[in-house]
């Protein structure tokens, strides 16, 4: 599976990307992704979760989810995601920050 | 005196458990404490869906000038309000993050009182509650509708984000607009909302060190960036596209012309980067005009934001208002309508 993240928006509106390959993760970190991924059903959401009215300085999100044949992409307002979801925004956004190595300090 | 206006409409008027007809009838007749909270109750929907005209039939009980403000802790979760740790009058607390919430909302609401005699957010005295610790290592604060709430930030790039005063007069100014010219949060209507809590925010802090529009930095978020970060703040006011340059964040992308306008889809169509145009015509004004920024250029401003634009309201409609206000307040052929005229030509909004 590969993913495809990027976010924008923030008050900071500094914009966040990665693309992170399941076959480059160690296996505890790329079985975290399908289980994440899972959990939040990506491949069933719809293809745009926007929030009405929208909350000012909230991110924005842009996933594009490729898995065999599967190809999904989920544009998002924060606020609109699901608690699971987020969960999985949240991890990518470590990666995307640097801040999840092997071996270290990712929480989700 | 002030415009009601309705947004676009919504099947559900007021959408909450105990249903209105209970709600107005606690209003007009329950205790003392029951009238307070079926008015808030009432209040917070109608806000929610801003029908302020809803809001005109109840008067707010709180005095001009007097600030409620609540501070809660959400210990890294993300459920809002979370704990409460300060209240209005409260001492201080042992916690930095809460006590910056506290105190720099307080000039937020001194700065609106003083300067436009705006009795808080709503101008009806609205509470400012504040969450504080939301989330982890979260590198972000917003309004979400009817309070400001505040990350840690990720300690690598950002600090605590309430670290700055005019960050937090930026997310109290995303509320005032909510209740005045309710700007739509996309495109151009979107990037004169984010330039207008970049404005206002950017006021509160020069008013605050009573610095003039000379001496004054024009930086937004000063200070926030974390040590070994290659930039002076988030955005510039004066210079947009200059405020960082640094391997992890990239090239500060305020464009500070129309000519590199951002027309992509990220950040709701650019808000964020889009405002350095339309921030970039208010300093240029403050600095033509001379003197504090809070004086003439915010009053203009002000007046446009209060009376003039409209939620669909784009970069032309701004300058058009405000030239115009310009001059109903100074004169045709003014200074100061000079001024706002040809900061609009120059960041190429007016020809």
């Amino acid at each position: 599976m590969r993913i495809t993240f990027s976010r924008s928006g923030g008050v900071t509106g500094v914009r966040l990307r990665t693309t992170v390959n399941e076959d480059d993760l160690s296996a505890p970190h790329a079985a975290k992704l399908r289980r994440l991924v899972k959990a939040a059903d990506c491949f069933r959401l719809p293809k745009q979760l926007a929030a009405d009215p929208k909350q000012p300085d909230r991110f924005q999100y842009e996933l594009t989810l490729e898995d065999g044949e599967r190809r999904h992409t989920i544009t998002i307002d924060e606020e609109a995601a699901t608690p699971a979801l987020l969960k999985l925004l949240e991890w990518l956004t470590d990666l995307a920050r640097g801040g999840c190595q092997d071996g270290g300090r990712c929480q989700v | 005196m002030k415009r009601v206006h309705r947004r676009h409409s919504q099947s559900c008027s007021i959408c909450c458990i105990v249903p209105p007809h209970i709600l107005n009838a606690l209003a007009r007749s329950g205790t003392e404490a029951e009238r307070v909270l079926a008015l808030e109750t009432l209040a917070h929907s109608a806000r929610l869906r801003g029908q302020r005209e809803i809001l005109g039939a109840f008067a707010v009980n709180t005095p001009a000038g007097q600030k409620r403000r609540t501070v809660y802790t959400e210990r890294n979760g993300t459920t809002l309000p979370g704990k409460l740790v300060r209240g209005e009058g409260d001492p201080k607390a042992k916690d930095i993050s809460v006590n910056e919430a506290y105190d720099s909302s307080g000039v937020v609401y001194d700065f609106f009182q003083k300067v436009f005699a705006r009795n808080s957010v709503d101008d009806r005295g609205l509470r400012l509650d504040s969450s504080v610790h939301y989330g982890r290592r979260f590198d972000n604060a917003f309004w979400n509708g009817s309070q400001m709430v505040y990350g840690d930030g990720d300690g690598v790039i950002f600090q605590r984000f309430t670290k700055c005063l005019d960050v937090i007069g930026h997310e109290l100014t995303h509320g005032v607009t909510q209740y005045e010219a309710a700007l739509n949060y996309q495109d151009q209507p979107g990037a004169l909302n984010e330039s207008m809590s970049d404005v206002f925010g950017i006021l509160v802090k020069q008013w605050k060190l009573k610095q003039t529009a000379a001496k004054a930095d024009w930086l937004i978020g000063a200070g926030l960036f974390a040590k070994g970060v290659s930039g002076m703040a988030l955005r510039s006011m004066k210079a947009p596209g200059t405020a960082y340059h640094d391997p992890r964040l990239g090239k500060d992308p305020q464009p500070a012309h129309m000519k590199d306008y951002y027309a992509g889809h990220d950040d709701n169509g650019g808000v964020h980067i889009n405002s350095g145009i339309p921030n970039r015509a208010f300093y240029l004004t403050a600095d033509a005009i001379g003197g504090n920024a809070w004086e003439a250029p915010a009053k203009i401003w002000y007046t446009a934001l209060c009376h003039n634009l409209r939620p669909s309201s784009k970069f032309l409609d701004a300058a058009n208002a405000t030239v115009m206000i310009a001059g109903n307040l100074y004169g045709a052929g003014s200074n100061q309508q000079k001024a706002v005229q040809n900061a609009w030509k120059t960041v190429g909004v007016l020809k």
